[in-house]
């Protein structure tokens, strides 16, 4: 397709997307849903180029939609600064934890780099259920509403929140295509697919890991910033395996590396959640069953199967080749 | 708390994190895959032995080998599912598939078991031994006693069998396996029912120590990460010291500084040791 016309059918799509929750009736409900898939598929955006581009499973995801949420949190509580303070606070704060966390993990590969990612998530949960200074088990109370008085906007509910959590949508959206198209990404699919080719190139694999996690870790915290403001408390339930089980199924679900794919994933989960539900434990189960047979049964996601004309363009997803993973 | 009772709680919760561990050891030493649902597996081990002495009626003595054969059962199912990708060892699905499992066990446990704490009591659990001022119960000496059989078989086993053969072949190079005439599909179903088992068997002995909750499966899990990767990864007689090592420390460091950090700081010393020695860990499939 034509690069022109893709970009005005974007635009379009873009200001239609707006108009959603208006097309299917406007209640309080349903903004309510567009504002936490809006907020929760810009969580999965930030895992969505770790697992899709770099081809590495990190379990500490929800850590950094974490450290974006108590951040907020604690900028607005307690030193009183509004969301723009706020939102830069958060991803600086993100930053460090990345870097951190990249550093350690540098020399780390495939399942012992999940490892010490879902570890970090679990000891997060613990400092966060433990320590006071983030409210313990109770949380943090009374943020407040999402104000910006040099524009003279504040958002009291979810429908006037909408328009903040679309633009952060669209941010996200615009990011991660912009990464696809730079350098950067373009290395990472390198590294990912082929490691020794992409030595030779003269890439250095690990410089290249440790900048993806610091591109992806602001996009997930930056949901978190907003989610702070959305629910007006946070605690330590935001380190749930579920929002961990939920990027990840929103990742796979419609198909690897499809712009739009994480986004549609989200948006089915949370339908099937806030409409559709069976209670918490089948909508466990339900949500679990999803991530298990898409992985298992259909490599290519649900796009594969309602698409497979497609696949006969596409070349041969696993090279021929490769058999078993390197050791290290 | 004196520094010879916190010696002998280190050395039983030493050995119940090697039990635990040691399903994950032989699946990643000797089939090199991994199962992120292991603690949820714990969990509905623990439940399972719960339902059967509580509800059931049944005698501890059968409650385990029913613990064991739900959990051979799940093992069986999750390879059933995933043996696509592991012939292909596409790691990274196999992982989010695992944690996927994980995360439906404990929905599933939750809506059959209720989500309310409960107690495990078993024969041994209730019984106390005082010797001089030490405290233990009958049960840590089952915990320590079946650790350590388990181990000096399963290390037999690996090294000196056909079975252990087979499956270090196949952890080796699938493919030349496959060519060798092994039926590769057949041990990585054998390798996940023998997690499954393992695991059952750990958490029938382990749980009774504290209350089980549904919900324990996502911590429970990182100290057999830590004892897996500390004892060098796959490593049989690795795992066992390292997870006696866990222990003591795990006790030392809840006495004499914070409980509530505890699994924190076992965290903190698995940093600190892949940042000193981040290739060092790794050994080849199949080492012991």
């Amino acid at each position: 397709m034509n690069s022109g016309i893709k970009t005005v059918l974007f635009a379009a799509l873009a200001v239609i997307g707006f108009f959603v929750p208006t097309l299917l009736g406007g209640s309080g409900a349903v903004y309510a849903a567009c504002v936490l898939i809006a907020i929760f598929a810009v969580m999965s955006y930030g895992l969505d180029i770790v697992v899709s581009d770099l081809g590495e499973v990190s379990l500490a995801h929800t850590v950094f939609f974490a450290v974006g949420a108590y951040t907020t949190a604690l900028l607005s509580v307690s030193a009183g600064l509004g969301p723009v303070l706020s939102l830069a606070g958060a991803i600086l704060m993100v930053l460090l934890v990345a870097a951190a966390l990249g550093f350690v993990t540098l020399q780390l590969r495939e399942f012992v780099f999940s490892l010490v990612t879902y570890a970090v998530a679990v000891v997060a949960a613990t400092i966060a259920q433990n320590w006071d200074f983030l409210g313990g088990s109770d949380g943090l109370r009374g943020i407040p509403a999402f104000e910006l008085s040099w524009l003279g906007f504040k958002a009291r509910n979810d429908q006037e929140l909408w328009p903040v959590a679309y633009l952060l949508l669209l941010v996200a959206i615009y990011l991660v295509s912009a990464f696809r198209r730079s350098k950067l990404g373009q290395a990472a699919m390198m590294v990912h697919l082929n490691q020794r080719l992409a030595v030779t190139s003269g890439v250095d694999p690990q410089r290249i890991r440790l900048q993806v996690f610091l591109v992806s870790a602001p996009i997930t915290a930056s949901a978190g910033w907003l989610y702070a403001y959305q629910r007006a408390y946070i605690s330590a339930d935001v380190l749930e395996t579920y929002f961990l089980i939920l990027m990840l199924t929103a990742v796979v679900v419609m198909g690897r590396r499809l712009l739009l794919g994480p986004l549609l994933g989200v948006a089915l989960i949370q339908i099937q959640e806030k409409f559709f539900s069976f209670g918490g434990y089948v909508d466990k189960i339900i949500l679990g069953s999803v991530l298990i047979l898409t992985l298992a049964f259909l490599p290519n996601g649900l796009f594969g199967v309602v698409a497979p004309l497609r696949n006969l363009f596409i070349r041969r997803a696993t090279p021929v080749g490769k058999t078993i993973p390197e050791r290290s | 708390m004196n520094f010879t009772q916190q010696l002998v709680n280190g050395i039983v919760l030493g050995h119940a994190y090697a039990l635990i561990a040691i399903g994950w050891t032989v699946l990643l030493g000797v089939a090199r895959l991994v199962n992120f649902g292991h603690g949820q597996m714990y969990m509905l081990g623990a439940f399972v032995t719960w339902y059967g002495v509580s509800r059931l009626g049944l005698p501890y003595f059968v409650a385990i080998p029913v613990a064991m054969l739900v959990g051979v059962a799940v093992g069986y199912v999750m390879q059933r599912v995933m043996l696509q990708l592991t012939l292909k060892q596409d790691l990274v699905s196999i992982m989010i598939v695992t944690l996927g499992f994980g995360y439906v066990l404990h929905g599933a446990a939750a809506l059959f078991f209720g989500s309310t704490g409960q107690i495990l009591e078993t024969p041994f659990s209730t019984k106390d031994i005082y010797w001089g001022d030490l405290w233990f119960t009958y049960q840590d000496i089952a915990i320590v006693i079946v650790a350590i059989l388990f181990f000096a078989v399963l290390k037999y086993v690996i090294d000196r069998t056909r079975i252990g053969r087979l499956a270090r072949m196949v952890a080796e190079d699938p493919q030349l396996a496959q060519l060798a005439g092994v039926n590769v599909r057949r041990v990585y179903l054998g390798v996940f029912a023998f997690e499954g088992a393992a695991v059952a068997l750990a958490a029938a002995l382990v749980a009774p120590r504290t209350p089980i909750l549904t919900s324990m499966g996502f911590d429970e899990v990182i100290i057999t990460f830590v004892v897996v990767v500390l004892g060098g990864i796959g490593s049989v007689t690795g795992s066992y010291v390292a997870g006696l090592a866990l222990g003591l420390f795990t006790a030392f460091f809840g006495a004499f500084v914070s409980p509530a950090y505890a699994t924190a700081a076992a965290f903190a010393v698995l940093i600190a040791v892949l940042v000193v020695r981040p290739g060092g860990l790794a050994v080849s499939p199949g080492g012991r």
